[in-house]
């Protein structure tokens, strides 16, 4: 089942406008690095953030809101806004929300609490906000949507899975559109649970492609039934991966399942095992992108800035860091998370001209 | 040639597997909820010395454990992924040859009680082990489970609070009848922690007595845990192979209340709305319903808001909450009590809401024991923080 793209948008740490993150990108450009310390052990961590400059919605249900909540807003209000089709109404709009860590920074406020001054201290304020699908609820509220919502939780794939779950939906005749958004948020405890993980990059070695940069933000596209302009072809949410030595051929097998005549693949290589077994599904020929590098990682965000480079690139042929893909071609996402899942979907221009350049 | 929107197919359950605090497996079930056996007992994993709340319906370690293949890797793992391998290894011992496209599994906390073993090892200055944080994820006890019984499909797992399973079975149930897959592995998961209690017990949601569902003194909620998956098949192809059919999804239905992020809107407007959209899926009145499973959490506020809705659609028909015997489940909730009016359903009885005193809306409460009953179809709801609600219709197989 063929989706169109009907809107988009993106918070990012190069910043919210589609078309002015994507120039930045194209021009090579990368996000800042800056330096967040862990109180608890001292130890540091390079992250790209959203810069502070960035417009937030007010809206009642922001007021105590986090980080992500915000970010969620602001990419699944603008998405809307942007579209390029009149909305249907919206009890026929359902809310798809992709997350990986969630409301972090407040559970860890809410726990530390716990710890330190026993149960009697814990916040009710700060409990609610820590429950994944929190994110989903403000911006359902924001929005006025009352019939389907979903929070999907997973890791760095998490995306492919919730596009999945939309196009799921649209296929019955009680939708006509869904908005699909995806936010993370920066905690210093995710960064140490990934430092000792190893999958982070040492701060002492900025310059060196080893090891992921965390980074913040939100992503978010409007869905609805074939409609020309981009539309997603395939969605294939891919088998598990159990050791890292299986990773590539499960990469492989989504990318066998996506049929198509793929042009160039935008991916996940985000400085760990994932960018060596990425290459070797697509193979040596294949022009292969990642924002990841200009970007950050945002986990369960990453595959929203994907699809929107994706996008952006079969509009205007042209791939980041590499040669132009061929007109018409189709584009491959691919996903690789960091905890076994993994998934990928295909994307075509039918009709450029149907597709006008985005803010 | 009809569409399936046209035509939708039917949704039949193949097998099911369960593990609660009523018990491990469907007939340990089955007698739990026909003795209408209480399961809470005083919380014994972490420290209740300074919560209101002491209690909870737990399920027990020595027995959850007992079978844990004792490989080194398995030995890491989170016991929510115990959970999920026991209620897994029932469904498949019961259809060896399920074959899902995919997993579409609820939970909301997944394993947290790694993570919150990490904050404090790191606010000791001591090294984590990586095995607590590549187990804490919500999506890994799903991925363990199937690993372990060589099963390699995509796991989508719904993180919609308390109405998570009932959401996982009803979207599952959906994407069957709409001709989407043929074969789902469908259900939910939540084991407890102590970040989850403490929580509910800062918003005073949580009781210091017995959990009273629909009580006119009802005081609030008491937390559980466990593991239920359904095997979901479209019908057709079941019965060509000749599966036995255990009972069907004839209805979902799924609703947002914007009213609050905690609080339903007490006009009961959002479940209303998710239970007439089942209604109307399974095409039924609200009298063909011959018994409820309620949400009933035995907090004022929901079980205000449920009642009203319970009372204005459906009038007389009989209602219990289960969460009176087991507790509520979170994530587990919806799948547990979706196998639970299954068993309702094959059985021919109303399972008991306990401890069950004083009413004070006019349900008719199925009060402290059960019930002898003659019924084709049940409904089972579920709602949840964010404003979540989700209802689903079973229906028993005609013989």
């Amino acid at each position: 089942m063929s989706l169109s793209i009907a809107g988009r948008s993106w918070v990012t740490p190069l910043g919210s406008g589609v078309h002015d993150v994507w120039q930045q990108l194209v021009a090579g450009e990368t996000a800042p690095v800056e330096i967040l310390e862990n109180e608890k052990n001292g130890a540091r961590y390079l992250v790209r953030r959203v810069p502070s400059s960035t417009p937030f919605p007010s809206h009642p249900r922001l007021r105590r809101a986090s980080a992500i909540s915000r970010f969620a807003a602001a990419a699944g209000l603008t998405a809307l806004r942007q579209a390029k089709q009149p909305l249907p109404p919206l009890d026929r709009i359902a809310l798809v929300f992709a997350i990986s860590n969630g409301g972090v920074i407040y559970t860890r406020r809410f726990y530390a609490d716990i710890v330190k001054s026993g149960a009697q201290s814990a916040s009710p304020m700060l409990f609610p906000e820590t429950v994944f699908n929190a994110p989903a609820s403000h911006l359902a509220a924001i929005l006025g949507i009352s019939g389907a919502s979903y929070t999907v939780v997973g890791d760095g794939a998490v995306g492919i899975l919730a596009l999945k779950l939309a196009e799921d939906l649209i296929a019955s005749s009680d939708l006509d559109a869904c908005l699909v958004v995806a936010a993370e948020e920066i905690d210093p405890l995710v960064c140490e649970a990934y430092r000792q993980w190893r999958f982070l990059r040492d701060p002492r070695k900025p310059e060196t492609g080893r090891g992921m940069i965390m980074s913040e933000g939100a992503g978010a596209v409007l869905l609805t039934r074939s409609n020309g302009g981009i539309e997603i072809d395939q969605i294939v949410p891919g088998a598990n991966f159990f050791r890292r030595s299986e990773v590539s051929a499960r990469l492989g097998s989504v990318v066998a399942r996506l049929e198509n005549e793929i042009g160039f693949c935008i991916g996940s290589a985000n400085g760990t095992f994932i960018d060596r077994a990425e290459r070797t599904a697509v193979g040596d020929e294949l022009p292969l992108y990642s924002p990841k590098i200009a970007l950050g990682e945002s986990v369960g965000a990453s595959v929203f800035w994907q699809l929107i480079t994706a996008a952006k690139a079969l509009e205007t042929g042209t791939v980041p860091g590499s040669s132009k893909p061929p007109v018409n071609s189709h584009a491959l996402v691919l996903a690789c998370g960091l905890n076994q899942q993994t998934g990928g979907l295909t994307l075509r221009g039918r009709d450029r001209s149907a597709f006008p350049g985005s803010a | 040639m009809k569409s399936a929107e046209q035509n939708p197919r039917r949704v039949a359950i193949v097998a099911g597997g369960i593990v609660s605090p009523l018990g491990f497996g469907l007939t340990e079930t089955l007698q739990s909820l026909q003795q209408g056996r209480d399961c809470v007992t005083p919380v014994s994993t972490f420290s209740v010395e300074k919560t209101r709340c002491k209690t909870a319906a737990q399920i027990d370690d020595g027995r959850l454990l007992s079978n844990a293949n004792r490989r080194r890797q398995e030995r890491r793992l989170h016991r929510a992924s115990y959970m999920v391998m026991t209620a897994l290894a029932e469904l498949l011992e019961h259809a060896p040859d399920f074959e899902p496209e995919i997993a579409i599994v609820g939970t909301t906390s997944g394993g947290m009680s790694f993570g919150e073993n990490f904050y404090r090892t790191l606010g000791n200055g001591g090294a984590c082990s990586a095995a607590l944080i590549a187990n804490y994820p919500p999506q890994k006890q799903i991925v363990d489970a199937m690993e372990k019984f060589g099963i390699n499909a995509p796991a989508q797992v719904i993180a919609n609070a308390c109405a998570s399973g009932t959401n996982a079975i009803g979207h599952g149930s959906n994407a069957i009848r709409t001709g989407r897959y043929q074969r789902i592995l469908a259900g939910g998961y939540d084991a407890l922690s102590e970040l989850v209690f403490v929580g509910f017990d800062s918003l005073q949601a949580a009781t210091p007595e017995k959990c009273r569902p629909f009580d006119s003194n009802r005081s609030g909620m008491v937390l559980g845990e466990g593991a239920a998956l359904f095997a979901l098949e479209e019908f057709e192809s079941a019965r060509r192979r000749g599966a036995e059919i255990l009972g069907e999804i004839i209805g979902y239905g799924i609703s947002t209340d914007n009213h609050h992020l905690t609080q339903p809107n007490p006009d009961g407007s959002g479940p209303r709305r998710a239970m007439e959209q089942a209604l109307a899926q399974a095409e039924l009145k609200p009298n063909q319903v011959g018994y409820i499973n309620a949400h009933g959490t035995a907090t004022v506020l929901n079980d205000t808001a449920e009642g009203k809705a319970i009372m204005e659609l459906f009038g007389e028909v009989p209602v219990s909450s289960t969460k009176s015997m087991m507790g509520h489940s979170l994530g587990a909730a919806g799948a547990i009590e979706a196998v639970v009016s299954l068993l309702a359903l094959q059985h021919q009885f109303l399972p008991p809401n306990i401890n069950f005193r004083e009413a004070e809306l006019s349900l008719n409460i199925v009060a402290n024991q059960p019930r002898d009953a003659q019924f084709d179809c049940a409904v089972s709801n579920s709602f949840g923080f964010g404003g979540t609600n989700a209802t689903i219709v079973l229906r028993k197989l005609a013989r």
